[in-house]
């Protein structure tokens, strides 16, 4: 009863903005005609203010900075998500793989997390961002290989806690093997820590997604909010004094970065256990 | 026979505490005067240690209080905080159940003794203290983890004793221990207590430990108080139908009422152990033990905690590898890997400790029970197999239970449950590690007359680790005594337990608190 109200105030709150976000990103690009997008047909002036025709203005070559907002919620989400679930995925892996079995297999596995660890994550996804061919695969792989090392040491922990309890020495006795082991008490255990994790990541994932887009790695094809930041930084927002054109895709990220985090953490007070 | 009450130290009147619309403490009535000793029983449940927190206001906000708490004639209840700050562990200190978790783990423990006095502002020396309570002055600089069981709780003590009280309520404070360091911690105990003239109200579901250190006992059930007087009258003389079930439930070394276990043809072998080593590193837990179960017998392995008892069933199971040595059942070797273990443990089942833990809590009953069935691929209908096992560990009717999760249940049903997931197997041999130890006095007797039912019935054999000798009497067709590793003597249990000839059984024997 209380966990529930708990969830109702702030939480709730996140999970509508991301209803909407979601409902935006899936229906614009039905509704927003090529032309508008495209640089060589729009016929509005560049550099317009914000007014009735161009409600948030238009950017350096005329388009409508409302419209690219609107087109980049897709891009900003779907490498959000994929990153972060390819993220908590290898490191739900990891972490119950090298806490299940021990010895000679968690040594070697927990040096790996521990090199990713210790690497600064943007630099490498930078590089990783460099060397493969550009495009949304690339830095989808490039988020979710460089963010996994803390899911893996949390749910390491989280697997050697549940394996230390009595029910797993009966399942043992019973005969269990690790599959059993695994399957019936271990992943049950972790999949609601993995769930509040994997929103806490898309937050982190859009985050680096705008970063590495700002800084010009991303893919040039596509509209994200981070690309239009590096577009406004690229083209002088600033000296021209263009508010409208930094300002939307900035809030954009924060707010939906902050819906995230806020269904997060709601989700971890439902699923974490009050004593 | 309670002594002329003139200033009592503590005075309850009319106690009566409700959680919610529950009323846990219904109408208690107490008095303790200095020097004396009282003993509080009672099942898990039954209020006592509400009644404890209460005297320093200890309980929860949700907690209603009515009635009055005199502590040295003062109203606990209209004290200001200031004073009830004053009056915490002056006056009144508490020995609290768990040591390990009651000391705080990263400060040397001369320095959480000496917490206290420097709150208070009393004068005072830690070793002194630490003398008291029979504990080397150097162990003032170890930290709780370097100590024993034994040692945690006699640092527990040395800081209720701290700021000079005139009364120690002491909450199950040997419940953890084994009997030797339990008889241990009891004689020091005593001892303060007539050394310093304080009131002791010591509380405990173990009738035994009472009347080992108190002179006067009170009896709880359901929350209200159903029996007082002098213990030795009280536990001889039961007026209480409650009082009687509670001093029934712990058997008697010797007596023959207590022995349930009915006299049986020496059977053929099922399980051997010959030369058995198993090493943790560099200590050697178990150390050449030979051990021999019966077809449908019941061995009996006890010791003290650290003996390697435990160690010795897990590598039996095949749990743990051993270092050298041969684990022989039903004439062959038991293997050590693959299919041929897992159909091995198919006939070797474990019931643990504590069954609150040894149930995942997000499985249900049928789940649990149905648990040993899923990972062997037992054909046949699971749910009616399941019943039938829920039925046979007395869970009647099965359908009630089938459904529950475990914190549904009682500490009695749960075991039953973990007893049923382990009969649906149909196993040849039950290793039950201390399986009454967690449980209430009355729910305990159950338990063990269910073993014995069967044994007899489906003809299980049973070894039952346990560091309890009443229950080793109560259950087993031979015993045998395990200590630092070894095996020091086994035999009949009239034999072992009547007529020790090994002096280590004899210390065991001593250290049982005598009603």
């Amino acid at each position: 009863m209380n966990r529930l109200t708990g969830f109702s105030r702030a939480g709730m709150a996140g999970a509508a903005i991301l209803v909407v976000a979601a409902l935006v990103a899936l229906i614009a690009p039905l509704l927003i005609s090529a032309d508008a997008l495209d640089v060589t047909r729009v016929t509005a002036a560049p550099w317009q203010t914000p007014g009735a025709q161009h409600w948030l203005g238009t950017d350096h070559t005329g388009r409508s900075v409302a419209l690219l907002v609107v087109q980049g919620a897709g891009t900003s989400l779907f490498v959000g998500l994929t990153a972060a679930v390819l993220s908590v995925g290898i490191g739900t892996l990891v972490g119950i793989v090298s806490g299940h079995f021990g010895g000679l297999v968690a040594g070697a596995l927990l040096r790996v997390t521990d090199f990713f660890l210790v690497l600064p994550a943007l630099v490498l996804a930078i590089a990783l961002s460099t060397v493969l061919p550009r495009g949304l695969g690339t830095i989808v792989l490039a988020i979710g290989l460089t963010s996994w090392p803390s899911t893996a040491r949390m749910v390491r922990a989280q697997t050697l806690t549940i394996e230390a309890r009595p029910f797993v020495e009966r399942a043992r006795a019973l005969g269990g093997g690790h599959g059993h082991v695994i399957g019936r008490h271990v992943l049950p255990s972790v999949v609601p820590l993995v769930l509040v994790n994997t929103t806490l990541a898309v937050a982190s994932s859009i985050v680096a997604e705008s970063t590495l887009a700002f800084l010009g790695l991303g893919d040039p094809t596509r509209i994200s909010w981070g690309a239009m930041l590096h577009q406004a930084q690229l083209h002088g927002a600033v000296p021209q004094r263009a508010w409208w054109f930094l300002l939307p895709p900035g809030l954009a990220i924060v707010v939906v970065v902050l819906a995230f985090t806020l269904v997060g953490r709601a989700l971890e007070a439902v699923v974490t256990p009050k004593r | 026979m309670t002594p002329e009450v003139t200033n009592p130290v503590l005075e309850l009147k009319k106690l009566t505490v409700h959680y919610g619309h529950k009323r846990v403490v219904d109408d208690v009535s107490l008095t303790l005067a200095p020097g004396q000793t009282l003993g509080l029983a009672g099942e898990s449940g039954s209020g006592k240690s509400t009644v404890a927190m209460s005297v320093l206001r200890l309980l929860p906000r949700t907690a209603r209080v009515d009635g009055e708490i005199l502590l040295d004639g003062h109203d606990v209840q209209t004290m200001s905080w200031g004073t009830l700050r004053a009056v915490r562990w002056a006056s009144a200190s508490i020995v609290f159940q768990g040591a390990m978790h009651s000391l705080n783990p990263v400060r040397r423990v001369g320095d959480q003794i000496a917490e206290p006095m420097r709150l208070h502002g009393t004068p005072g020396r830690v070793t002194e203290l630490l003398e008291q309570v029979e504990l080397p002055l150097e162990k003032a600089r170890a930290y709780p983890h370097e100590l024993s069981g034994g040692q945690r709780q006699r640092v527990m003590i040395a800081m209720a004793l701290a700021c000079g009280p005139r009364l120690v309520i002491a909450d199950e404070p040997t419940t953890a221990l084994d009997v030797v360091v339990q008889a241990q911690v009891l004689t020091v105990m005593k001892r303060l207590v007539a050394e310093q003239d304080l009131g002791l109200l010591m509380i405990s579901h173990d009738l035994s430990v009472l009347a080992e250190t108190c002179d006067d006992l009170a009896v709880m059930h359901r929350g209200a108080l159903v029996e007082r007087g002098c213990t030795r009258e009280v536990i001889a003389n039961p007026r209480h139908p409650h009082t009687a079930a509670l001093t029934a439930a712990f058997p008697v070394i010797g007596d023959p009422a207590h022995r349930w276990a009915e006299p049986a043809a020496a059977p053929e072998p099922l399980l051997e152990v010959r030369d058995l080593v198993v090493d943790y590193g560099r200590t050697r837990a178990v150390d050449g033990v030979d051990l021999t179960i019966g077809q449908g017998e019941i061995v009996a392995l006890v010791g003290q905690s650290g003996s390697g008892k435990t160690t010795l069933a897990r590598t039996i199971m095949g749990l743990r590898k051993p270092s050298s040595g041969r684990v022989i059942f039903d004439g062959a070797a038991v293997p050590l890997k693959g299919r041929a273990l897992k159909a091995f443990r198919r006939q070797v089942q474990l019931v643990l400790q504590d069954p609150a833990s040894a149930l995942n809590p997000r499985h249900k009953v049928l789940d649990a029970v149905a648990e040993g069935l899923r990972v062997h691929r037992i054909p046949g209908d699971e749910e009616s197999l399941v019943t039938a096992a829920v039925e046979r560990a007395e869970l009647r009717p099965a359908n009630l239970y089938l459904d529950s999760l475990p914190h549904e249940l009682s500490g009695g049903q749960q075991q039953r449950v973990v007893i049923a997931g382990a009969l649906v197997l149909q196993p040849r041999l039950l290793v039950a590690d201390e399986p009454v130890a967690s449980l209430d006095a009355s729910v305990r007797g159950e338990i063990v007359a269910l073993l014995l039912r069967l044994r007899r019935e489906l003809g299980l054999a049973s070894l039952i680790i346990t560091h309890d000798l009443g229950l080793a009497w109560q259950i087993a067709d031979r015993v045998a005594v395990m200590h630092q590793g070894k095996i020091v003597e086994q035999g009949s249990v009239e034999q072992v337990l009547l007529n020790p000839s090994h002096d280590y059984t004899r210390a065991l024997l001593r250290a049982v608190p005598q009603v």
